[in-house]
């Protein structure tokens, strides 16, 4: 009933961010410079004659008062209608349906390493002396802080340019998703190495991990059957956290190893100032991130650790 | 970075062409250093080219809707113009075959070649003529360049079935420039029909090659359009179509990611290539590089003379006497830029050049200054008069100026502050660069504009230019509102006699040059590098950009 409980309470939560969240964006769309009709037309420096601008103004409801078109534009997001490209001329949720598994892919590929070499990290850290350890946190703080653009291009510079291993651009095939992944998921990685470096070294201080020691147990034994499973928690509940940081992630990603997607397709709606894509990207990515928050805490519920109200 | 490259009004006129039937390869290689290298090895036929793009994937891929230079890039694969220029940039029949101008300059007959089809199977007639120029001027494509190009034509008239009479407004002897652009290129007029978005994923044209499908964000696909004849024959080939079976183009916004795809052999060729990269290349000697300087506009400094400080002419003068573009170009440029002293672009035959007004002098400079009045100093160093800091503020767009020439603008800001000029450099999005100019809130600005033939010195320095469209969008950014300047324009523009015109453009050029609104920096430029397995890179539209008609791979 509480895990019921708490499914609910978030769901609610959702829809009040993502209502939040797509007022804040209406709001911000009247506070920037420029002409929408400007972006329908051709974009920046169009020289759409006012008849044109005029029909564009018509034909996307730009005309009506203002608080019409916010109504109107909560109506349509209410079932679903993200409306229609100003670029493209295309419906966004048939242009995000396209370009959204391959950030899907990537993201979750980018996501599962980050813990596979989190774990691996972890376990190396247990059985680390001081000065390895020493190292290890070193490197986990400095992989943390790897800005994705480096990161990618250097990858690019040393697998593709100098060793001429892996393809600079990622189209489609196994080996091109490589690069793309571990620019993604290496900063992650650093972060939850660092994060489960902590909980363990908390766990295998603790008092149970101290009675399965005295029973007997190894090192590794105790590692994996008591304290990753008990240090596994604040990773898991912060995967929400995570992959949303992958999604922001993947704009750079994208547009490094020209891969398609959505933080590609956010990126030319932005400098398109088209309204519609980002608004319907920003929107999907709000709830995307409402949706991983509220499925971390069921599974650390479901684990039986204790979660902090929302 | 692409510049976003417009048209903004037809200027008028004539040029008085009696167009030659002749003409061989129309698009003759603009840079036969770059292609003359691989002449040896004979043509194979076969494969596929991949081309890699640094430019925006455009959103139509019919360069009449909007208009910008990645749309001609691609379509220049699969569209053709009425004409086109040759290798001595005179304009020449292409899709035409012939053209007459009335005695009184307001009808333009254009006859087309026999035999000519779509790739849909219609044929090129007339009528095919009519329809582009109405899809062009129909507010529903939503053209820009094209529509600009076109402006002065008021109506068509299909006389015979290869025959279609131009009405114009008034004269406008670049009508024959602006129909060799690929923003007014002749699509089928069965395929113009379909609506819009159909269109902007298929356009169908006469092209060497026809776009077979389109994975947005990945790759145009083109292939080989196997009923291909070229409009003027091509004695030399040994095949009527393509070499290519078909080109995949790609889009690769980063730079080094690009030119590391070129290295791995992923891309065949790719655009947008960078100072730093072309430097590399030309060192380890791997890649072919074609250098083709975009018509029109040189890339250029324009100076607001429309308020304070720039009003001053001593000011202006100044301004450009204190710095040493020439040094920053070797040093942040690599000496990939010929520097340029003209408004128009290198490849305009009726540029003209005036190194002696730019030649740097700081002591001028400061002489110019102090003579203006600017003679007290404030704490930093810079001068001030009345109270006000010599200051400008110069928005640069950071999709039109790639990174080595907002390096040179700083260069220029460090160069203006020695003699105690403060340059305020804004890097700024388009449309927040546009907003700016909208807005009037720059004293230096560099805006790039492409377009074939000197009629663009109408779009960017006649009075009227300095009208905003709708939009806010003006072209005049130096702000020149000069009657004798607009009056030369208007003549050159009006003239069917070749020599007036010229000699007419030549006033009109030094009296900008002299008045130093402007400073010339190099043409715009346009930079290609290819694998030496890819052969025969070279030729190009009116607008530079190529056509792989003639490209060919071979090990």
């Amino acid at each position: 009933m509480k895990f019921l409980a708490l499914v609910a309470r978030r769901l609610g939560a959702t829809l009040v961010v993502l209502w939040l969240v797509a007022s804040a964006i209406f709001l911000a769309i009247r506070a920037v410079p420029g002409d929408p009709a400007e972006a329908i037309m051709g974009g920046p420096g169009s020289q759409a004659s006012e008849q044109a601008l005029a029909e564009a103004r018509a034909a996307y409801g730009l005309d009506r008062p203002v608080l019409v078109q916010y109504a109107m534009f909560l109506g349509r997001l209410a079932v679903g209608d993200f409306g229609t490209s100003y670029s493209l001329k295309r419906p966004v949720a048939e242009v995000m349906g396209e370009v959204l598994p391959p950030t899907l892919l990537l993201a979750s590929c980018a996501l599962l390493t980050a813990w596979l070499l989190a774990t691996i990290g972890g376990l190396l850290a247990v059985r680390a002396t001081a000065l390895g350890s020493a190292l290890g946190s070193l490197a986990e703080i400095v992989a943390a802080a790897l800005p994705h653009f480096w990161l990618g291009s250097v990858l690019i510079m040393l697998f593709s340019t100098a060793l001429g291993w892996l393809p600079a651009v990622d189209t489609g095939t196994p080996a091109g998703m490589l690069l793309p992944v571990l620019t993604l998921a290496l900063p992650l990685a650093g972060f939850l190495t660092q994060l489960l470096r902590d909980s363990l070294a908390t766990a295998l201080g603790s008092d149970f991990v101290l009675a399965a020691r005295a029973r007997g147990e190894s090192k590794t034994s105790v590692f994996f059957r008591h304290a990753l499973r008990h240090s596994m928690l604040p990773v898991l509940s912060l995967s929400g956290w995570a992959f949303a940081s992958l999604l922001s992630g993947a704009v750079v990603v994208e547009a490094v190893f020209a891969r398609p997607g959505l933080g590609r397709a956010l990126l030319s709606a932005v400098l398109a100032r088209d309204i519609p894509m980002v608004t319907g990207i920003a929107l999907f990515s709000a709830a995307v991130y409402m949706l991983f928050m509220t499925l971390a805490d069921a599974i650390a519920s479901m684990l039986g650790g204790r979660v902090h109200a929302a | 970075m692409p510049s976003v490259s417009r048209a903004r009004r037809v200027l008028s006129l004539s040029i008085g062409l009696p167009v030659a039937l002749t003409l061989l390869a129309a698009c003759a290689p603009s840079n036969p250093e770059s292609s003359t290298s691989q002449a040896s090895v004979d043509p194979v036929a076969g494969g596929t080219l991949v081309y890699a793009s640094g430019d925006a994937e455009p959103t139509c891929l019919d360069p009449h809707v909007g208009g910008n230079y990645p749309q001609a890039l691609v379509a220049s694969q699969y569209l053709e113009t009425l004409f086109t220029k040759d290798a001595e940039g005179k304009i020449v029949p292409w899709l035409a075959e012939s053209t007459e101008l009335s005695d009184d300059g307001l009808h333009r007959t254009i006859t087309l070649r026999e035999g000519i089809t779509f790739h849909d199977g219609t044929k090129l007639t007339a009528e095919a003529i009519k329809a582009n120029i109405e899809h062009l001027q129909d507010p529903n494509t939503a053209s820009s360049t094209g529509y600009l190009a076109v402006g002065k034509i008021e109506k068509v008239t299909v006389t015979d079935e290869l025959t279609a009479e131009l009405t114009l407004a008034s004269k406008d002897n670049a009508l024959l420039e602006s129909l060799s652009m690929p923003w007014t290129a002749i699509e089928s007029p069965e395929a113009l029909k379909r609506p819009k978005a159909v269109n902007c994923t298929s356009p169908v044209g006469t092209g060497p090659f026809k776009v077979e499908s389109w994975q947005t964000q990945q790759a145009v696909n083109l292939v080989r359009n196997e009923n291909y004849q070229p409009p003027v024959a091509q004695p030399e080939r040994s095949q009527p179509t393509a070499y290519l079976e078909g080109i995949s183009w790609r889009f690769i916004p980063e730079a080094a990611t690009r030119y590391a795809a070129l290295q791995s052999g992923e891309v065949d060729i790719i655009d947008n290539a960078q100072p730093d990269t072309i430097a590399t290349a030309a060192t380890s000697g791997a890649f072919g590089h074609l250098d083709a300087p975009r018509p029109g506009a040189a890339n250029r400094l324009e100076l607001n003379s429309s308020k304070a400080p720039f009003d001053d002419q001593l000011v202006r003068e100044a301004f450009i006497r204190s710095l040493d573009v020439n040094s920053g170009i070797n040093a942040l440029l690599f000496n990939t830029a010929q520097r340029s002293y003209s408004l128009l672009s290198s490849v305009e035959p009726l540029g003209i050049s005036e190194p002696d007004l730019f030649t740097p002098d700081v002591q001028k400079a400061n002489a110019l200054l102090d003579e203006a009045g600017w003679t007290e100093r404030d704490a930093e160093g810079y001068r001030v008069k009345d109270g006000k800091r010599l200051s400008l503020t110069f928005p640069v767009s950071t999709n039109q100026s790639v990174p080595a020439e907002q390096s040179l603008f700083e260069q220029m800001q460090a160069s203006a502050k020695e003699v105690g000029v403060e340059v305020k450099i804004q890097l700024l999005d388009l449309s927040s660069w546009y907003g700016a100019l909208a807005e009037h809130e720059y004293n230096l600005v560099s805006a790039p504009y492409t377009k074939v033939g000197p009629s663009v010195l109408r779009i960017l320095y006649h009075s009227d230019s300095t009208v905003p469209a709708p939009s806010g969008y003006f072209a005049n950014n130096a702000q020149l509102k000069n009657p004798k300047l607009d009056e030369l324009l208007t003549r050159a523009e009006e003239t069917n006699d070749e020599a007036e015109r010229a000699e007419l453009y030549a006033q009109a050029q030094r009296l900008v040059l002299e008045g130093y609104y402007v400073l010339p920096l190099y043409d715009q430029q346009n930079h290609f590098l290819y694998g030496k397995h890819v052969h025969q890179v070279g030729d190009t539209t009116a607008v530079s950009s190529p056509v792989y008609y003639n490209t060919f791979l071979a090990k």
